[in-house]
């Protein structure tokens, strides 16, 4: 017997998913609390690239969190969730979880992996960020991979902090205020030797800056590696139309109202779970125009085929999109 | 031949290193007159061909070279590309690499048949016998980093098929 057996009524894009308990609850800062899952009979869990992410539901919503261990054969799998009290609801529902609760969660998804042919893994994390971060300085301690990591939190609310320490030793620097991230952030881009891959966690502000500064100091894109465990908030856009070409009908999608929302209210059944451009679930075969990609689940060599539209996020540059439904 | 003067900097990574553009020549070549690179700082390194020597050299520059550098390669195709090849163990991206090939001049051509490595003079899209299996070979300007050579298949397998 699965443990998925035992659950009812699972999330659409939760099929396929896991049914774990609740093994552990610590609290690692004031804000943010670490949360294991376990098998209920106690079996080995699916292992996971470094850097992914799993995906929990809660109540009718869901949400994904980055997994912090290294991956190989774990029996748990672990999260940090920073509680966030205007959020949707996902923070407040993991933080309310304690030991023995059952909940539904889908196998780990990589998308922030490290690169294969890397000499020299350069980490950067910021608050929360720390989290996928994390699962790749366990992986490269685990395979003896040469890595260390810049660390910006403030004095007392940074999550992992003794977790980092141990890991990586002289290889950790810690930042607790901008000017002396500026510092070291400059510092450690222009001496980083041929090989190295840089990858970077936080908020989407940091990210973008610590991008835009390695790119201008020659970084190579094929070098640089970001996870967005945020999405940025997004305008209403621009009023398109759609052509479903399979249902035979044509909708119009005003602006502040989402593709994903109009199809629903036009009868259609979209698998969907994150509502926000980054698990992947809502995607929409494109047939004829150029998607608006807004999403941070399509690669940019995705985004640029325009055959795929996350239809939760992305709007369209067009007037009017063909899709294949 | 002669190689760039350069302070033999030793150390890992923390320190600063070179990071401007790397001009690499190879026979009559100059890798430094088709790239201007104003302001930016550069090396030349001049060699008669991509012996294991001067790659040996060209790699040692790299270890000490820092993210942000650029690699220009330029001379006849085979010596390019195998010194394309050779900086690939140093985790090089083809962003950071430009590679300026002669329009002729000697290419390698990977037997994708019995995996030898025959040097023609030929031009892309001519047929040339592999020195490991003798099957005529055609190759196109699909070229394998991995391999250092182009890909030769058998020029006549639709026939043999
Ligand atoms: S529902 Fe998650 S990407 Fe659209
Ligand atoms: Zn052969």
């Amino acid at each position: 017997m699965t443990a998925t057996a035992l659950q009812t009524k699972v999330h659409p894009a939760l099929e396929g998913s896991l049914l774990l308990e609740v093994t552990s609850v610590r609290a690692q800062t004031n804000s943010i609390t670490s949360i294991s899952f376990g098998h209920p009979l106690g079996e080995q869990l699916p292992s996971y690239v470094p850097g992914s992410h799993l995906v929990v539901q809660y109540g009718t919503g869901a949400n994904s969190y980055s997994l912090t261990g290294a991956g190989s054969a774990p029996t748990e799998y672990t999260i940090s969730v920073l509680r966030v009290e205007d959020g949707a609801g996902g923070s407040l529902a993991m933080h309310a979880l304690s030991v023995g609760d059952r909940v539904q969660v889908s196998r780990p998804r990589s998308a922030f992996a490290p690169a294969a042919t890397a000499k020299h893994h350069l980490l950067i994390a910021a608050g929360i960020g720390i989290t996928p971060v994390l699962s790749h300085a366990r992986y490269a301690a685990e395979w003896g991979a040469s890595a260390s990591l810049i660390y910006v939190h403030r004095p007392g609310t940074g999550a992992h902090v003794e977790d980092a320490r141990e890991l990586l030793g002289s290889d950790l620097t810690e930042c607790t205020d901008r000017n002396s991230f500026r510092e070291v952030l400059t510092t450690k881009l222009t001496t980083q030797k041929l090989g190295t891959h840089l990858y970077v966690c936080g908020p989407t502000d940091f990210m973008d800056s610590v991008l835009e500064q390695a790119r201008d100091l020659g970084w190579p894109k094929g070098l640089l590696h970001s996870e967005a465990f945020s999405a940025a908030a997004l305008d209403d856009g621009q009023p398109f139309a759609v052509n479903l070409v399979r249902s035979g009908v044509k909708l119009d999608v005003p602006a502040g109202v989402s593709l994903l929302e109009t199809l629903e209210s036009a009868g259609l059944n979209i698998p969907n779970m994150c509502r926000k451009g980054i698990c992947g679930e809502c995607a929409a075969p494109v047939l004829r125009g150029a998607p608006q990609h807004r999403d941070l689940y399509l690669t940019d060599q995705e985004k640029a085929d325009n055959t795929t539209i996350m239809c939760c996020v992305s709007r369209s540059l067009d007037k009017e999109l063909e899709l294949d439904l | 031949m002669r190689t760039a003067s350069q302070s033999p900097a030793t150390g890992t990574g923390g320190e600063p290193g070179f990071r401007g553009v790397i001009s690499v020549s190879f026979g009559a070549a100059d890798a430094s007159a088709d790239h201007d690179a104003d302001g930016v700082s550069r090396q030349d390194l001049r060699f008669a061909s991509a012996n294991p020597e001067a790659l040996a050299n060209l790699r040692s520059v790299l270890a000490h070279s820092r993210v942000g550098v650029r690699l220009v390669l330029a001379g006849p195709p085979a010596d390019v590309h195998a010194a394309a090849s050779a900086v690939a163990v140093c985790g090089l991206v083809d962003e950071e690499i430009t590679i300026l090939c002669d329009e002729v001049g000697p290419r390698v051509i990977f037997c994708g048949h019995c995996h030898t490595s025959t040097t023609t003079d030929h031009a892309i899209g001519t047929d040339v016998v592999c020195q490991g299996c003798a099957t005529t070979l055609t190759f196109t300007d699909h070229f394998s980093r991995r391999v250092g050579g182009y890909l030769g298949f058998s020029a006549h397998a639709e026939e043999a098929a």
